[in-house]
């Protein structure tokens, strides 16, 4: 134990004298530390305005006058998610996606407004965010501590006294890996820090800390790879080499070709052009504002029946408002099944994506990591389905009012001249159908067990990498 | 010079760890042009598709039609914007913003901000497209090519040898970094050609993408340059570049389009669309009047015909629609005008950084960049103007409603 | 004719510190000049200099005649040199390797010319084709005598070139720079080997701190005296 600690001293000596060290070191640690404040003010701001303008567009459906019930499905509402505490590290999706969307009757809006449209292009890379911090350039940081971390003493001949002195390859290893496994644990503080922060904000502790020990797995990975690297290359520069290669490959390469890969076998259409197939099958279930439209003649058959009347204006219950009502349910149903399908073969996509994860440990702890933070794509998905929800439940709720406090001859005879008009309204104390939405993460055993495919892909990655240094530690001679 | 050349060329062929990274670039070359021709093949055929279904879609919704405005109302148009031929080597901003959208003639600010989704994790971690490889990936491999040109062979306790054999040092350093540049950017290149080729690209693109790219490498080799004079070992010499890298890559850009966002914010979109649908909606309870007047200012044409009586018409209808986009236009304007600002200053920035210059040229060449987004978009615009411009003629004075005539609805020419 | 080297006055700072302080002497054409000397006495800085990878603070050095700092091209083009563990490309051949520095020299060679240069300097004909990296350290060494054979100049520099060689292929080398010498060619080489140098060299100079403090010549066709030249060595060393 000992001598490990020793070899691990001896080498913090050694970076403590290396300029090249001290300032890529301190480099990182100021852009860490800035992008987390940066960022954690950007987005707890975020929150409270979200939130805010939830509230704002709640009070706004139900301080609206009294009108036809049908006029307010169109008028509609919005539907906000705020950003989960950890999104202040990991922000995810929410720039892509748009984090607004509007809901009305008979139609399914997407999200809105991503930020990506507007932001101004400088290139291939997204906004520094303390997620991609951790997840590009410390493992560079690691490459350039660790890539002679074993060939050094190889190359200055000191190998040849260590084991001749009866020191095995193993514990220079383990000595190496201590050393490098502190300049880990200080890289870790600000994400720890940030984890406390957001569990102040919320959060729950299972999440935050797994959150925490998914970098630091991550980051022992790199650690691995390069300890490795420098066991088994017998020249500095080629050992180096082979590590930027790798980082390269794992961090920008792999990610960018498994998208480009999942989106060619798994072809999921863009939104006009399900809609478009859609539409012809929307056509036969008819048009809900038409009550007359003879896709309904079946239903009217047996609303007559069931409340024994001949006539359509015998009923005492708005027709209208019935068809409003069966056909927005039908409409629903047909749009959740576009919606449904969508969304699985974008999930499939993600899945595919996620297991490019065994080629590179970057596609797992950024998975991870949105996972963890609830700001993954199918936490959008939940979104999407919650508000669609939302839409269906307060539009079905303005039909009832539509069928039960409006009467069918003041409804048709709305258009008549201006006193009709008033009369075919209802009184807004109707508007307080609408439920409150408060979009949350999912439970943090839910994400916890989302995030077990990559987790487990991170756990294959030590464990192959952390293998691969024990054999070659232990075989280790001049 | 030329027998330097050969001798280089000749040296290079036995060095199997450069010829590693030339033909990691090759393949990468291949790969990323290869995803961009099917990428953009896709996209023609999805358009292509989208015209014959929205074509027969329409006719089917115009079926039976009665009237011009429950025509308009059901008739949706489809637009878009078609890749250009280069578009595969650059898909830029067409991963971000929709390049496909159906309207119809009612308000069109609630129309044109639609996002036609895309797996949302694409847009997080990027396409892995030609300008990418030549701004991003092709400076690293440059950097990995070139960092131990005279490092190694310090190391190696070659290099004054080397150079007393030489006479002087540019008859070695020169013809050896030169042949091993030239054949990256060669190889870089083929695969664009030949994808040029295939897509039929003009000359004048696919000169200036070449030169481009050159410039871009070219910038690199003489960073690299500069840096390898200075008499360190490889490793601090690679380390050091690859924070050059980091710094010019990724840092500076990023710095760049924090500043310049911040610096011209735009507009809040919910508000857009909170402002337009409140307008839209508000018009409802209103007196008619109150649509009626600032459409008039608009169309003063239809003056004759802005009496509405009773509480429903079509043309009123229409009428606050049009009012609605009346309404937000200011704040519309402001948002393609602060986009467009930010466009213009990250134009600026991408002098200081050769990856986001070499990725924008790229973009500007393919027709993929935020301008050529916002041309799209104009042209949608122009179009649902185009639309009203037919049905108000026929519509506010109540013409006779006729099928026929509506085969003179105004064809959606995509901006070229 | 031009004398093929001269050192005039050489003073050297490198870093602030002095590694040759007024350093002078000629070399004749068909000469071998051997500059003794312990570590760090200055004897390869002496080299470089003459190759111009380092500037004289003071003095100057000439190369047939001319002050190295006008045009060291040309002086460098006059010049084979023989680093010490001369190491060659290792992933090449003895022939890939010399037919490239023979290109970079501007003096292109043919396979047979090669060959005799390997020849002269007894390099087994099997292992011209096997890569560096697989031969001892003596081939190594050949192979890079041969490079400087086959660049057929006036002037040879020679740093520590028997360091690490069994005694049989010092004699064969030994006879070899002989041989170049009675050809008209000027060497300098330099060493730490008391007796190779008295064995082949014309005249011994004696190096230490940056300063010539001895010089011994052979005279009558006799060799230089190994014993006096190791006295005055040793006793400098200790003194």
């Amino acid at each position: 134990m000992n001598a490990i600690t020793r070899i691990a001293r001896e080498e913090w000596r050694l970076w403590m004298r290396s300029k090249i060290v001290i300032v890529a070191a301190l480099i990182v640690a100021v852009l860490l530390i800035v992008t987390s404040v940066l960022t954690a003010d950007r987005i707890t701001a975020e929150q409270s305005q979200r939130l805010d303008q939830q509230i704002a567009a709640e009070k706004t459906f139900f301080s609206q006058p009294d009108r036809h019930p049908h006029r307010m499905v169109h008028y509609g509402h919005y539907a906000f998610r705020p950003p989960p505490p950890l999104a202040m590290f990991e922000p995810g999706v929410d720039a892509v996606t748009g984090q607004s969307i509007f809901l009305e009757g008979h139609r399914q809006n997407t999200a809105m407004f991503a930020d990506n449209k507007a932001a101004a292009d400088l290139g291939g890379f997204s906004a520094l965010t303390p997620a991609n911090l951790y997840q590009l350039l410390l493992p560079l940081l690691l490459i350039v501590l660790g890539n002679a971390l074993f060939l050094r003493e190889r190359e200055s001949g000191t190998l040849a006294v260590m084991l001749a002195q009866g020191q095995t390859g193993v514990k220079l290893a383990l000595g190496k890996a201590v050393a490098l496994l502190m300049v880990i644990a200080i890289f870790m503080t600000p994400l720890i820090a940030i984890a406390i922060y957001s569990v102040n904000l919320g959060e729950s502790m299972l999440a935050a800390s797994a959150l925490v020990a998914g970098y630091s797995v991550y980051l022992c990975i790199w650690g691995a790879i390069a300890l490795a690297a420098s066991i088994i290359i017998k020249q500095r520069a080629v050992s180096l080499g082979f590590l930027i290669f790798a980082w390269l490959f794992t961090a920008m390469i792999v990610p960018r070709f498994a998208i480009n890969t999942s989106s060619a076998v798994i072809y999921a259409p863009g939104k006009i052009e399900s809609d478009l197939i859609m539409l012809a099958e929307q056509r036969k279930l008819g048009d809900g504002h038409n009550a007359a439209d003879p896709a309904f003649q079946q239903l009217q058959a047996q609303v007559l029946e069931q409340y024994g009347v001949e006539k359509i204006e015998d009923l005492p219950i708005n027709w209208r408002g019935v068809v409003a009502s069966n056909s927005e349910a039908e409409l629903t149903q047909l749009l959740n099944r576009y919606s449904e399908e969508r969304m699985t073969l974008e999930a499939k996509q993600s899945h595919m994506f996620d297991l490019f994860g065994l080629g590179s440990p970057s596609i797992a702890i950024s998975s991870l990591s949105r996972t963890l933070a609830g700001t993954d794509l199918a936490t959008h998905h939940r979104f999407l389905r919650e508000s669609e929800a939302l839409r269906f439940d307060f539009v079905q709720s303005l039909n009832k009012v539509h069928v039960e406090r409006l009467s069918y001859a003041d409804d048709i005879n709305r258009n008549v001249d201006a006193a009709s008009s008033m009369r075919a309204r209802v009184n807004s104390d109707a508007w307080q159908v609408l439920d409150a939405f408060r979009f949350a993460p999912d439970s943090p055993q839910q994400r916890l067990g989302n995030a077990g495919l990559s987790l487990t892909i991170l756990a294959i990655w030590l464990f192959m990498v952390g293998g691969v240094i024990l054999l070659a530690a232990k075989r280790v001679k001049l | 010079m030329f027998r330097h050349m050969t001798r280089e060329i000749r040296f290079l062929a036995k060095d199997r760890g450069a010829l590693f990274w030339l033909l990691l670039a090759f393949t990468l070359s291949v790969i990323a042009v290869s995803f961009g021709v099917t990428e953009v093949r896709e996209q023609r055929e999805t358009i292509a598709a989208l015209i014959k279904e929205d074509a027969s879609d329409r006719a089917n919704a115009l079926k039976g039609q009665e009237e011009w405005g429950s025509a308009a109302y059901y008739a949706f148009h489809f637009t878009y914007a078609p890749p250009s031929d280069f578009a595969f080597a650059a898909m830029g901003q067409r991963d971000s913003s929709p390049w496909k959208h159906r309207i119809r003639m009612l308000a069109l600010e609630g129309q044109i901000h639609e996002a036609d989704t895309r797996n949302a994790n694409f847009g997080l971690v990027g396409r892995f497209d030609f300008a990418f490889l030549i701004a991003s990936v092709a400076p690293l491999l440059l950097i990995l090519l070139l960092y131990d040109l005279r490092a190694a062979e310090r190391t190696s306790r070659r290099h004054d040898l080397l150079v007393a054999t030489a006479g002087y040092s540019l008859a070695i350093w020169f013809p050896r970094a030169f042949v091993r540049i030239a054949a990256l950017t060669i190889l870089l290149l083929l695969p664009l050609w030949s994808a040029a080729l295939i897509e039929g690209t003009s000359l004048t693109i696919t000169l200036q993408a070449s030169g481009i790219a050159m410039a871009a490498l070219l910038i690199w080799w003489i960073i690299v340059e500069w840096v390898n004079r200075i008499d360190a070992s490889p490793s601090i010499l690679l380390t050091s570049l690859i924070g050059l890298w980091l710094a010019l890559a990724i840092i500076v850009p990023a710095i760049s389009k924090a500043v310049i966002e911040t610096n011209n914010p735009v507009p809040d979109g919910g508000e857009i669309l909170l402002l337009q649908r409140e307008t839209v909606n508000g018009a409802w309870d209103l007196p008619k009047d109150a649509t009626m007047k600032p459409f008039i200012a608009q169309h003063p044409e239809l003056r004759d015909y802005a009496k509405i009586d009773g509480p429903w018409a079509w043309k009123w209808y229409y009428a606050f629609q049009q009012v609605g986009d009346q309404k937000v236009a200011p704040l519309a304007q402001q948002y393609r005008k602060a986009r467009l600002e930010r466009d213009r200053q990250a134009d600026l920035a991408a002098f200081l950084s050769p990856t986001s210059f070499a990725e924008r040229a790229f973009e500007k060449l393919a027709g993929t960049d935020t301008r050529a987004m916002i041309v799209y978009e104009d042209a949608v615009r122009g179009f649902h103007s185009e639309l009203r411009a037919f049905y108000y003629p026929l519509m506010f004075p109540e013409a006779q409603y006729n099928p026929a005539l509506l085969n003179n609805l105004p064809n959606y020419v995509p901006p070229s | 004719m031009a004398i093929p080297l001269e050192a005039r006055s050489l003073s050297l700072l490198r870093a602030g510190n002095s590694v040759l302080d007024d350093v002078s002497f000629t070399i004749n054409a068909g000469e071998i000049f051997a500059l003794l000397g312990g570590n760090g006495a200055g004897k390869s800085s002496t080299l470089l200099t003459f190759l111009g990878f380092l500037e004289p603070s003071n003095g100057d050095v000439l190369v047939n005649g001319s002050s190295v700092r006008n045009d060291i091209a040309a002086a460098r083009s006059a010049i084979a040199y023989l680093p010490e563990s001369a190491s060659l490309y290792g992933h090449m051949t003895a022939y890939e390797n010399l037919s490239y520095f023979l290109d970079l020299a501007g003096k292109p060679a043919n396979r047979e010319d090669i060959d005799a240069a390997l020849d002269k300097v007894a390099l087994a004909e099997e292992a011209r084709t096997r890569r560096l990296q697989s031969y001892s350290k003596g081939m190594r060494q050949k192979t890079a005598i041969a490079l400087a054979l086959l660049r057929e100049t006036p002037i040879l520099l020679l740093d520590e070139p028997t360091s690490g060689l069994d005694p049989v292929a010092i004699d064969e080398f030994h006879d070899l720079v002989k041989a170049l010498a009675n050809n008209g060619q000027t060497i300098l080489m330099v060493t730490h080997d008391v007796y190779g140098a008295c064995q082949i060299a014309d005249r011994v100079g004696l190096l230490r701190g940056g300063k010539l403090v001895g010089s011994f010549s052979a005279e009558n066709g006799e060799r230089i005296d190994t014993e006096t030249v190791h006295a005055a060595f040793a006793e400098r060393e200790t003194a």
